[in-house]
């Protein structure tokens, strides 16, 4: 390009640039067809039909309680959802919703008690079968750890844990909230259930220039040098998932903060749920444990205890560069680290 | 003969691309200082007293708003919150019966396969618990969100 050229370019990147930030909204993600199977509460649980089915054993999807479910199925051509079809597998989604402030009596207990439990169960009866493969990512991996600790008869064959804090000691979390000066009790208490965009602020906090000026600037290169050829799917789709932050049910926030940050309990097999204890020892089933390098929200050697503490004699552990969420959105996902997934399950999902 | 050194497959950078290789290293370099900092304890400290001064903020603004809305009669947050909780203990409840009903069709299926019979329901139109290829039944108690 001619400086003349660059000059003329200019606005019209500049254009383009805030037409992409400003659509945003108007981006397509979770497109892949569903339909609700039960729902209680904010909870809903979804199914995906495959019309490739070659696997018997349903695969239930589990999220965390921040950001939403839409990750799975972020868009189209780049959906984990639409993989698995792809693959054979049965599909199911459990989303917990949007809670609101009334939900704020909403603790750990309700979402490994109740409703892990129950999407199971409508998992099982909606698909016919026995048992079900659960794949919990971030915070989902961690609840879906602890039904399975609390539960030894749990139908579940297949635990996948994608980035699952369990030793949270040395994260920058824990930094932040283990100390006494964090009063969870006291925002917990005023904010009845936590607003998302709080804990969105603390977690691109983390990484500020990263998410405050690098994702910008990076785009603004990617526009200014495309040349009119930039297509902005892929970055509009991840920023709205970026920027739908549900609250976070007050109760959950308390115990969560409490149990995995200021007391770190799991790791220390004194994690106790509606009265029992949480006992690692009882994960009998096929263990797959992601961890990510780069991973600053649930570092790896938060992860790797868990190796060792399961039940399990069938544990496997793929460790992959990319970060929390880039490890199974990013746009090499794809290729890298679904296909793993998808073989490891595989081989663990016959009749 | 000595080697002469190849100079003519690495072309020297531009003044642009130098700028720029300056820059994105200058970018790099402070969002790992400013990692570094987020991690201190000190930072951790500032968060802790920002956090409760903005939700001590948060408090006083609910109060004041709820105090408000109750002079004029209006219902306030906190009663539609109260009302929406018991409404949740309801559903919470017809959750279940709903569990125990499906148990109890569950084990007269059971019973009545056993038996050599086929009940009136598992061969008519009633709902039943769905086959691997057969279609999903839907149960709602509550508000079921859109796909």
């Amino acid at each position: 390009m001619t400086p003349f050229e660059r000059l003329a370019r200019t606005p019209i990147a500049a254009l383009e640039f805030a037409n992409t930030l400003l659509t945003v909204p108007d981006a397509e993600i979770g497109t892949t067809p569903r339909e609700a199977v039960w729902t209680h509460r904010n909870t809903t649980l979804w199914r995906y039909r495959s019309t490739n089915r070659q696997y018997p054993v349903p695969v239930l999807l589990v999220f965390a309680l921040i950001n939403r479910p839409d990750i799975f199925d972020l868009r189209r051509g780049n959906s984990f959802v639409e993989f698995l079809l792809g693959e054979g597998y049965d599909v199911f989604l459990l989303d917990w919703g949007v809670p609101g402030e009334s939900d704020s009596d909403q603790g750990l207990d309700f979402f490994v008690c109740d409703e892990i439990p129950s999407g199971i169960r409508e998992t099982l009866r909606a698909s016919g079968q026995d048992e079900v493969s659960v794949l919990g990512w971030c915070i989902g991996g961690t609840l879906s750890l602890m039904h399975c600790g609390l539960d030894p008869d749990t139908p579940v064959r297949n635990l996948l844990l994608l980035t699952t804090p369990v030793d949270t000691s040395g994260s920058l979390y824990f930094n932040w909230t283990a100390r006494d000066s964090f009063d969870v009790d006291h925002v917990a208490d005023v904010y009845g259930s936590v607003p998302g965009r709080q804990i969105d602020w603390a977690n691109k906090l983390m990484k500020p220039v990263t998410n405050y000026w690098t994702t910008y600037r990076r785009l603004w290169q990617q526009i200014y040098e495309g040349e009119g050829d930039f297509k902005p799917d892929a970055y509009q789709a991840m920023a709205k998932w970026v920027a739908d932050n549900p609250p976070f049910p007050g109760q959950a926030y308390r115990e969560w903060i409490t149990f995995m940050y200021k007391e770190n309990r799991l790791v220390r097999d004194r994690m106790r749920i509606r009265g029992k204890r949480v006992d690692l020892g009882n994960v009998d089933q096929n263990v797959l444990v992601v961890t990510a390098g780069a991973d600053h929200i649930a570092p790896r050697q938060g992860t790797l205890p868990l190796l060792d503490m399961v039940g399990s004699e069938d544990v496997t552990h793929f460790d992959r560069p990319g970060g929390h969420i880039g490890l199974m959105a990013g746009s090499r996902a794809r290729r890298e680290i679904w296909p793993d997934l998808a073989e490891w399950l595989g081989e663990r999902s016959d009749r | 003969m000595a080697d002469k050194p190849n100079t003519e497959t690495v072309p020297a950078p531009t003044p642009e691309q130098e700028v720029r290789r300056l820059y994105e290293e200058a970018e790099s370099r402070v969002a790992k200082a400013t990692e570094r900092i987020v991690a201190r304890d000190s930072f951790g400290e500032l968060l802790a007293m920002v956090t409760e001064n903005a939700v001590a903020v948060t408090r006083i603004g609910n109060e004041a708003m709820d105090l408000v809305l109750r002079n004029l009669r209006v219902a306030s947050r906190q009663d539609i919150n109260r009302l929406t909780r018991a409404l949740g203990r309801t559903e919470d409840k017809l959750e279940q019966v709903l569990q125990e009903v499906e148990r109890l069709r569950d084990e007269l299926d059971a019973d009545a396969s056993s038996n050599g019979t086929t009940s009136r329901r598992a061969s008519g139109s009633g709902s039943s618990r769905s086959g691997s290829g057969g279609t999903t039944r839907r149960r709602t108690t509550r508000r079921s969100s859109s796909s």
